[in-house]
């Protein structure tokens, strides 16, 4: 099938929201982003990139703070009735049975009675659940769950199906099973859907089954790159067109992910990536066990069983502190770094104290305790929200705080809310109080 | 191989394959409609001043079935306030900001206070028949029974997963219809457990409800509660404890019939599908009504009546689609137009303030007319009251918090127990009050410190519920660990049953000062055997305010007590909790 005519657009679009703490938060900037009739367009990038936030515009479960979202050349106006959706937690009402949760959607429709029967029988066996009319969510498994998310979607034969991390809570080998149906779905003609557009955080779920890619960066969300997949379908996965497709979406991402340093403005405030100590010295030695002590961040997160995403945060934590540099993707251990791992555990504390000290958003912190002693948290979150307006501020302070500790530089006092150096003498006093 | 599956076979109907659970139905249906009638007759009634109470054991029934309609009357309006009040406060923020703390302070002042003005405004509407009277005896139940609904379907809905909401907008599902099927059964479970809270915290005041004096006029209601009271005023220690008994069978009963099949019935309604951990709840009555025929027979009838009624209605359908938009069309463009929003919400502002200034300008009107002399003696009675709130704190905490531990601790106990307890705490303590107080005059103490005890029997259950649930939820690992590294048994309780049931406590500790607070209007103040007795304090100084109809001293009373509780709730409790959920609190 070759897509065809636009048949949803975003335009300019720009979406905010307010944190519980007062804080704004831009989720995407001026994304434009057009949906053609008959393809399948897979939106991928680091978590809170604003994908996700880009679907429910589509869907019109919210409406953007600027810009608009079309459908057919007409602006958005409520609910999309072309489109259905289909969640990662399935979002299937557990009180319902399965008929009844795949019949969700067609009452507003107007479909009712023996249609409707027809209508929902027709979607339970395109997605194999025949039998299980009459089960409730709660005794179906994960991937069972998610069919009748797809059956509820299918039954009310939309124009277009959305998806929302449509297999991220099911275990791989469901996952990968329920994938190739998708895409038989797609390609059947009797299920009526032509179009679909799937948010996901797998690679090689994007590369399998979209036909054009689009990568999200974040903070604030914006298109970064959009990427045609032309293999022809049923895809597989082993064939070498394939791996060099994914390798490809997986330079573009590290490029987003981890992008080169600007080389000037040294003293630019970089916020320090919201990772746990543990995590770096993990990385750190595992990397000592791979040969010259390096490695593809793809291939890392991978080994490590952790997603991209994630994996990339660490890569930067370590990179911060001079224990690896990140020549295109690859990962590679510096001297420092091995140094590091060969000391023993009071010595690491000392390397890594000397190394956070340089960090510009610890040196300025640093700076300021030195100065008046003591801090309230307010007014450290107050500051982070000012350099940083694009993070959710008081995880990166938990960061700094559980780095600072580990370094034997920070002290904190949770109860009085009042960050200081460790070992200010004030500290012992404000404690008796 | 695909199995072929057919309906489930339907009998023709007949009677002759009704079970016995179906003879039940009927018997029960048959008992609530000649109740029904039988209230509704009791409404209609001509007013009259203090209704002679029969005391004969065979008038019993009756009033305990008449103090029980009223309980659920007022139960079924808190139900519709919850609804109402849930779901405007979370579609609307401005509703959200005026409806919670407003809420806030609803549930920690003492209602009781309002009893007089109530009365008089509806016996004045409805001067020649008893309408007045009963519906004020049920608004006051109402009160102490809908605020706690009101809060646990707001937090219900607050709750609920978006991609649920999601999922019911992309189906296209109207307003009405995602409130129906998504919105209250996600609320169910906390609806029929607050609702169960609520019964047993509306008989508080039943006696004071159903009999009452107000300056020279006597009011009295038949039921349970006025019973006790006349029974009290002549002595009768028979009907006294035939009252009690009569009241601890309705408990049982609506325990039983009731709430146990109903909570059974809305663990259906389960949203976290992996909460199985604790023993699943059984109703004898359920079982039993599950292997009824008759409601599954009443449900198809019904289904084919509504499909009648639907075609029936069709031909009216099209004119009314036509008509509906047209009508609509002027407010709905003016809901969206931000200018008119704009307006509409000053308006409504500017109303809810007027409203708030006139109630503001008439108590001042009316505090205005007391005199330094009775403020200081309002404040003198206050500090009394509030030391003994205090003390009743205490008390409460001395015995209930071991004895929490205790329970919580023993999964077996736990279970033999919570039966017993949820009764025993259902039972309105102020019913108590004049027997506890005539044994306290035998042993020599005074209403001074017999007051204390009462006010114990007020507020006692709640530290004692929370406690036990509190304990109960300790997880089984950190058990295991304090057994593992044989901590003694002090230490068990210094380093793990007491933290992890200390905020619990505070919760418990401020619904058990808002019960002893409530408790001291009827705790300081009390007439048994035909004697008056009374000590200084708030509570008292309310009672007789009321009794002699000093409404200026009423409204201060009422005023000063609200600002106490209100007060202390805001300043001290809630820094309490919070300091106890980061302290203490089991989920990091």
């Amino acid at each position: 099938m070759t897509p065809g005519a636009v048949l949803l657009e975003a335009q300019h679009v720009t979406q905010r929201f307010r944190l519980p703490n007062g804080q704004v938060l831009e989720a995407l900037r001026d994304v434009s982003l057009a949906v053609h009739e008959n393809e399948v367009v897979a939106l991928v990038g680091p978590s809170g990139c604003g994908k996700s936030t880009l679907l429910r515009l589509f869907a019109g479960l919210a409406h953007p703070d600027e810009g608009a979202v079309l459908y057919r050349g007409q602006r958005l106006d409520g609910v999309l009735g072309a489109a259905a959706m289909v969640f990662q937690s399935f979002a299937l009402l557990p009180w319902l049975t399965v008929a009844d949760n795949v019949a969700m959607g067609l009452e507003a429709r107007g479909v009712d009675g023996a249609a409707r029967r027809d209508a929902v029988a027709r979607a339970i066996n395109l997605v194999g659940l025949d039998g299980f009319e009459q089960a409730y969510p709660k005794e179906l498994s994960g991937g069972m769950k998610q069919r009748v998310g797809f059956a509820r979607a299918l039954a009310v034969a939309p124009e277009i199906l959305l998806m929302d991390e449509p297999f991220g809570a099911l275990d791989p080998l469901t996952a990968e099973n329920l994938r190739s149906q998708v895409v038989d779905l797609w390609r059947d003609p009797a299920t009526g859907v032509k179009t679909l557009v799937v948010v996901t955080h797998s690679v090689e779920e994007a590369v399998f089954l979209a036909g054009r890619i689009v990568v999200f960066g974040s903070n604030p969300g914006h298109v970064r790159e959009q990427l045609e997949n032309p293999l022809p379908y049923p895809r597989l996965e082993r064939s070498p067109d394939f791996e060099a497709m994914v390798d490809r979406l997986h330079a573009i991402l590290t490029a987003t992910l981890l992008p080169e340093p600007a080389p000037a403005a040294p003293q630019r405030l970089v916020p320090f990536p919201r990772v746990h100590v543990s995590e770096v010295t993990g990385l750190l030695d595992h990397l000592l066990t791979r040969p010259d002590g390096k490695g593809p961040v793809f291939e890392l997160a991978e080994d490590l069983g952790v997603d991209y995403d994630r994996m990339s945060a660490v890569v930067r934590g370590a990179e911060q502190l001079g224990w690896v540099i990140t020549p295109g993707e690859i990962v590679q251990l510096t001297q420092g770094g091995r140094d590091v791992m060969a000391m023993d555990d009071a010595a690491r504390k000392d390397a890594t104290r000397a190394r956070l000290s340089k960090q510009p958003l610890f040196a300025r912190l640093l700076a300021m305790l030195r100065e008046e002693g003591a801090v309230e948290d307010e007014e450290v979150l107050a500051d982070l929200t000012i350099y940083f307006p694009f993070i959710p501020v008081q995880s990166l302070f938990d960061t700094i705080i559980e780095w600072g500790r580990y370094a034997e530089l920070l002290d904190h006092d949770a109860d009085a809310g009042r960050l200081s150096l460790l070992g200010w003498e004030g500290a012992a006093e404000m404690r008796a109080e | 191989m695909k199995l072929p599956r057919f309906p489930p076979a339907l009998r023709p109907p007949g009677f002759r394959r009704l079970g016995l659970a179906d003879v039940a139905i009927l018997c029960l249906l048959g008992g609530v409609i000649a109740t029904v009638v039988a209230f509704a007759h009791e409404f209609e009634a001509p007013f009259a001043q203090a209704v002679r109470i029969d005391l004969r054991f065979s008038a019993l029934p009756r009033y305990t079935l008449y103090s029980l309609s009223r309980g659920v009357s007022a139960l079924l309006i808190s139900y519709l306030f919850a609804l109402g009040f849930g779901w405007a406060a979370v579609k609307s923020r401005a509703a959200e900001r005026l409806l919670l703390p407003l809420l806030d302070i609803l549930q920690s002042i003492p209602v009781l206070g309002f009893l007089p003005g109530l009365v008089l405004g509806l016996v004045s509407l409805f001067p020649t028949r008893n309408v007045g009277l009963e519906l004020a005896a049920i608004l006051m139940i109402f009160t102490a029974q809908a605020w706690n609904l009101a809060l646990s379907f707001y937090g219900s809905l607050k709750s609920l997963p978006v991609q649920l909401r999601d999922a019911c907008q992309v189906a296209g599902w109207r307003p009405s219809r995602t409130f129906w099927d998504l919105e209250v059964p996600a609320a169910a479970q906390g609806l029929v457990w607050n609702g169960m809270l609520s019964m047993a915290g509306g008989w508080f005041f039943l006696m004071v409800n159903e009999a009452f004096r107000l300056g020279n006029r006597d009011y009295r209601l038949p039921g349970i509660g006025s019973y006790m009271s006349v029974a009290l005023d002549r002595g009768d220690v028979p009907a006294m404890a035939l009252a009690i008994l009569a009241m601890i069978a309705m408990i049982v009963c609506v325990d039983q019939l009731l709430w146990r099949p109903l909570v059974v019935w809305v663990e259906k309604f389960r949203l976290d599908e992996s909460g199985g951990g604790g023993p699943v709840p059984s109703s004898w009555v359920l079982e039993f009504l599950r292997r009824a025929r008759l409601p599954r027979r009443v449900a198809l009838f019904q289904q084919r009546v509504f499909r009648r009624a639907r075609r029936a209605a069709r031909p009216l359908e099209r004119p009314f689609r036509a008509v509906g938009p047209v009508i609509l069309r002027a407010p709905r463009r003016a809901f969206r137009d931000a200018i008119a929003r704009k307006i509409g919400a000053g308006l409504a502002a500017v109303a809810i303030a007027a409203v708030a200034l006139l109630g503001a300008w008439r108590l001042w009107l009316l505090i205005g007319q007391l005199g330094w002399a009775d403020w200081g003696h309002l404040l003198a009675s206050a500090a009394l009251t509030f030391s003994r709130v205090m003390g009743a704190v205490v008390l409460s905490t001395a015995w209930a918090l071991p004895a929490g531990v205790v329970i919580g601790r023993s999964p077996r106990l736990a279970r033999a127990l919570q039966p017993v307890i949820q009764v025993v705490a259902s039972f309105p303590a102020p019913m108590l009050f004049p027997l506890v107080i005539l044994l306290f005059e035998r042993i020599g103490i005074g209403l001074g410190f017999g007051a204390v005890v009462l006010m114990v029997l007020a507020g006692q259950w709640y530290i004692l519920f929370n406690v036990i649930s509190a304990v109960a939820a300790i997880p089984q690992q950190l058990k295991d660990a304090t057994a593992a590294f044989r901590l003694p048994r002090l230490a068990r309780w210094r380093f793990l049953y007491l933290p992890a049931a200390f905020p619990a406590l505070v919760t418990g500790w401020v619904t058990a000062a808002g019960g002893a607070w409530n408790g001291s209007i009827v705790a300081e103040y009390i007439e048994a055997g035909g004697t008056l007795r009374t000590t200084r304090g708030l509570g008292s100084l309310i009672s007789e305010a009321t009794t002699h109809a000093n409404f200026p001293l009423l409204a201060g009373g009422i005023a000063l007590m609200s600002l106490i509780v209100v007060g202390w709730n805001r300043i001290v409790w809630r820094s309490m909790m919070e300091w106890a959920r980061a302290r203490f609190g089991l989920v990091q």
